[in-house]
């Protein structure tokens, strides 16, 4: 016999479901509602701060995990022919988990990430519980033939507790730069390769028979033993070596999982032989397995030949394959099969349901596999929307069928009970006004007009920046441009065609109806001052357009890729955003999704005398200035490169390793060592160890030495060192900030050296990015005692830094205290040249926002600029 | 403090007073209804409930409304043009158009409840309930002025 006992109640049942049946019901409404909600988060981009992370975890931790809780106990249950677990404990955890995911989902989005993370905990802890759970049948039931499927179970659940932890860890914003690359990369593997895909192949050892309605293969429990024990193998060198960065250890953990993988496939393709699927959950089930086997591959050769750093970037193309190819499918194709036999209501129902959640299921299966390689692959842009549309259609058809097939299940005559409903429709006429509302992005710096009649655009003032700053239109539009100040100072928008608006005060609007488009139009608001700052905008006849994209090509020999880079869009197809001038840097405009400021928060020295660290040189794409990204030499992934602090007389080994394209090398000018031999410039692939005793106090530069160094440094290659005075008092904060220069452009392009000689730079930044502390401010209380060590990185200018609102009660430069606590005078500046360093430290009076600047105002304006945000103690 | 702080406060009262008004109703008037009375005696209650609440509704909720919020959206410079453009104009149209449906279902339901069809009528009422939520939704996201 197939193994028919996996599903339940189907043969025979002609009383009323049992209250089994409706316990999954309502379980199984929870997962129905979780990919609803996936579709929704995947149709509404750009509603929250990180759509696409939204996606993801509302997909594969909200209808995925609460799946794997509700039906991996269940088949445990069946296939060891013990009681099911107590209801109650069942309905505890499933409750937690989804408490626990809704957590998560709130804390990464919008909330505190303590909430996340405490999410994220609990999502571990629930799945360990259920482990435990299934452990514990395991060892009550007498020994059968199904018993090696618990310990995939087991298992997965094991990768979750890991996976889990680690996404806690990102939630928590632990680890910087490649540390985080390498966590968010361990995670990734870990949850979709071991918590989903154990799971999944533990399931269709059985499942799979089922579904084909034929025997089990003879070489099941064999394959499934050797199967799993490969499986754990492969993840077990995989998931460490991922952490540390061994590239080709965790290549040879993937190709031990990938030969898990096919001994595991292999019964399910021997039962296949013998009986074609013929059934939408079968072809359904199917495909998603073949997506799982090329998703796998596909990660083989992409950890293969990309670095760990860069492993989430280069992943990118894998995640609809694994998500809407493996995941989507084999979770849609196993409820159409198993959504029936819970639905119950006897053998006529079982039959109904069945043919109603496999309605049109051949254009289902079809769309979905079409629109997965639309998705992975760089098509161009209107082939990936399609992609979006063939993936997302059939899952909505699967939710409208199975909301459709629960409804009816409440109500055996086949009518729809009246509450539920209503609330459905509700939901609808809602969800269709909120995506109606959010539609179109509102304040992108470029706007494209579609030749048509008329077309009234929203203009704002804000920022020193005009939004969009460039109009494309067709020439002859009649364009009606309300203008609206969004800013709290006065502004206004004069054009070169002589239309203006009065002088707005903040929050006031006016309209200009202009003449149908004849030429180019040029617009600035005239106070003094404002059209320098960038305040301009320019309206582009369509024609026309085209030759002023090329003119701004042209203008990219000086600016390099910089305007290509800049959207981080280049190459998608999509519009990118226009630049209008070089100096368009714009610190109002909001930083990318998924952005993570340097972390400025200095924790006092590690114990012991001696420090050893390892400094990779990198070429990193950073984030420089908002929406702006650059490619970036770095030590370690960051700039500045990672804070290094110690107390008087502490030993420091670094291991200089160059992971670069070109030499290197590094100076500290902590130390005191003869130059020759440690500051040498090492070529790509080799390494060096630089060691010095930091015999005095102070907060020193360290940056690359080789030449010309004022390329190497305006790239990113800098960084502090910390040691402390003897006697430091501690405080309640301590952050350190490192000023450097921005200059657009690629690290090697041409004409960057004399700009840096003529000390142009596009803007200045606080830790690697300007005015990044304004998006993500830094946070205190009030009355507490704070201490910023800043650093001048350079290469050309120093800082005079400033806190707006607070004097400085102590002040320590180059090695000395200025001031100190208790004397009558305060400070309001602290002064360093390039390369030197010191502390200033002040206690914030009262709640508010505290701006941080280089009161070198243009240089504060051109993004050496960021926020205290100190809340109530 | 001006005038149209007024006006703002009335408009949120008057949509305070509706939506409180139906999960009042739903929430805690039906329930012991059900449970304290018999049949008939409950279907008099409610059908009167329900005539008093759509006669507010007509004469007093929707002219405040409507008074309210064409002033104010005429003291913001929405103009029908700007109702399509995306951001504020667009959650505007949007609130509007799920307020008409909500305003649409609401009239069904005391037409299927007059015409004794219980059951439509209490999807109807759901509906409109889960619609008004929805447009407190959609109001709370327009940007305040
Ligand atoms: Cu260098």
């Amino acid at each position: 016999m197939g193994p028919v006992t996996v599903t339940i109640g189907k043969k025979g049942d002609t009383e009323p479901p049992p209250p089994r049946a409706s316990w999954h019901l309502r379980a199984n409404a929870i997962v129905v509602a979780w990919i609803a909600l996936a579709i929704a988060a995947a149709v509404s981009p750009g509603v929250l701060p990180a759509p696409r992370w939204l996606v993801i975890h509302v997909f594969l931790l909200g209808a995925v995990t609460t799946a794997i809780v509700i039906w991996s106990e269940h088949f445990a249950a069946a296939l060891l022919r013990v009681g099911a677990p107590e209801r109650r404990w069942s309905i505890t955890r499933l409750a937690t988990l989804n408490a626990a995911t809704v957590a998560v989902l709130y804390g990464v989005a919008v909330g505190p990430w303590p909430v996340a993370a405490a999410g994220a905990a609990a999502v571990v802890g629930v799945v360990v519980w259920h482990a435990t759970v299934l452990a514990g049948m395991l060892k009550r039931a007498l020994p059968g033939p199904f018993g090696h499927v618990i310990g995939w179970y087991l298992a997965a659940a094991g990768a979750l507790a890991v996976g889990g932890a680690l996404g806690g860890l990102l939630a928590a914003h632990v680890g910087n730069g490649p540390m985080y690359e390498r966590l968010h990369a361990a995670h990734a593997e870990t949850n979709l390769f071991g918590w989903v895909a154990l799971t999944v192949l533990g399931t269709l050892f059985t499942l799979w028979p089922t579904v084909l309605r034929a025997r089990l293969s003879p070489l099941t429990r064999r394959c499934s033993r050797l199967a799993l024990r490969l499986a754990v193998a492969g993840l077990g060198l995989m998931l460490p070596s991922l952490l540390l960065g061994l590239r080709w250890v965790a290549v040879a953990g993937l190709a031990v999982y990938l030969a898990a993988a096919a001994v595991a496939l292999t019964p399910l393709a021997e039962t296949l032989r013998r009986r074609r699927p013929h059934t939408g959950a079968a072809w359904t089930l199917g495909a998603g397995v073949a997506w799982f086997g090329i998703a796998l591959i596909t990660d083989l050769v992409l950890v293969a030949i990309r670095t760990a750093d860069d492993l989430p970037a280069a992943l990118e193309p894998l995640l609809p394959l694994v998500l809407a190819g493996f995941a989507a499918q084999v979770l849609l194709g196993s409820l159409m099969h198993l959504l029936p036999a819970v639905l119950g209501g006897g053998p006529a129902r079982f039959k109904q349901n069945a043919a109603l959640l496999e309605r049109g299921w051949p254009y289902r299966l079809a769309a979905a596999n079409l629109g997965v390689p639309l998705l992975s692959l760089p098509v161009p842009e209107p082939l990936g929307l399609l992609g979006w549309a063939l993936v997302l259609a059939p899952a909505v058809a699967f939710v409208a069928l199975a909301v459709t097939a629960l409804l009816l299940a409440r109500h055996p005559q086949g009518r729809v009970s009246p509450a539920p409903l209503g609330v459905v429709v509700g939901c609808l006429l809602t969800a269709a006004a909120v995506a109606v509302a959010m539609s179109g992005g509102a304040g992108s710096a470029r706007l494209d007009v579609v030749p048509g009649a008329q077309r009234t655009v929203e203009v704002t003032l804000a920022a020193m920046r005009v939004r969009p700053a460039v109009v494309n239109a067709p020439s002859g539009a009649r364009l009606t441009l309300r203008v609206t100040n969004a800013d709290a100072q006065r502004h206004d928008l004069r054009l070169s065609t002589g239309d203006r608006t009065p002088m707005l005060a903040p929050g006031e609007t006016a309209v200009l109806k202009l003449a149908p488009l004849a030429g180019p139009v040029e617009g600035a608001c005239t106070v003094a001052g404002h059209k320098a700052a960038g305040m301009t905008m320019r309206i582009v006849p369509a024609p026309a357009a085209a030759s002023a994209e090329s003119s701004y090509a042209g203008h990219s020999q000086h600016m390099g890729h910089a305007g290509m880079d800049l959207s981080g869009t280049a190459g998608t197809g999509q519009p990118s955003i226009a630049r209008p001038e070089a100096t368009a840097l714009d610190p109002g405009a909001p930083m990318s999704a998924g952005w993570t400021p340097y972390d400025a928060t200095l924790k006092p020295a590690a114990g012991g005398k001696e420090h050893r660290v390892e400094i990779r040189v990198k070429e990193t794409d950073l984030e420089v200035a908002p929406g702006v990204r650059r490619r970036m030499w770095t030590f370690d992934g960051s700039v500045p490169g990672p804070t290094l602090r110690g107390r008087v007389g502490d030993v420091f080994v670094v291991t200089f390793v160059n992971d670069g394209t070109i030499g290197h090398g590094i100076d500290f000018h902590a130390g005191a060592v003869a130059p020759d031999g440690p500051m040498r410039t090492i070529d790509p692939g080799q390494r060096l160890t630089y060691r010095f005793r930091a015999d005095r106090a102070g907060a020193w530069l360290y940056h690359c030495s080789t030449m010309p160094m004022s390329l190497h440094i305006a790239n990113g290659m800098y960084g502090a060192v910390v040691i402390d005075p003897p006697d430091l008092p501690t405080v309640d904060r301590e952050f350190v900030l490192v000023q450097g220069e921005l200059y657009l452009g690629r690290p090697d392009q041409d004409d960057l050296g004399s700009r840096i000689l003529e000390g142009r730079p596009d803007g200045w930044m606080f830790n690697g990015t300007a005015a990044g502390y304004d998006h993500a401010p830094l946070t205190a209380e009030a009355g507490e005692r704070v201490r910023i060590w800043v650093v001048a990185g350079g290469p050309g200018t120093g800082t005079a830094f400033h806190v707006v609102g607070v004097p400085f009660d102590t002040v320590y430069k180059e090695g000395a205290y200025l001031l100190k606590r208790g004397d009558p005078g305060g400070a309001q500046v602290l002064d360093l040249a390039p390369a030197q360093g010191g502390f200033a430290e002040l206690v914030f009076p009262e709640p508010g926002h505290y701006p941080f600047v280089d009161h070198t105002m243009p240089r504060a304006e051109a993004g050496a600029h960021g926020l205290f945000a100190v809340s109530a103690p | 403090m001006t005038w149209w702080s007024v006006i703002r406060f009335l408009h949120v009262l008057g949509a305070a007073l509706w939506v409180g008004g139906q999960l009042a109703v739903s929430l805690i008037l039906l329930p012991l209804a059900r449970r304290l009375l018999d049949a008939e005696r409950r279907a008099a209650v409610l059908s009167a409930v329900g005539r008093r609440f759509g006669l507010f509704t007509v004469t007093a909720f929707l002219p405040l409304q409507l008074v309210t919020g064409v002033a104010m959206a005429a003291h913001k410079g929405v103009t029908w043009t700007s109702l399509a453009q995306p951001g504020y104009g667009r959650i505007l149209a949007a609130k509007l158009l799920l307020f008409c449906a909500v305003m649409l279902t609401a009239g069904l339901h005391g037409w299927a409840s007059g015409t004794g069809r219980p059951a439509a009528a209490r999807a109807l009422a759901t509906a409109a309930l889960v619609g008004s939520l929805g447009v407190v939704l959609l109001a709370t996201a327009l940007p305040g002025t």
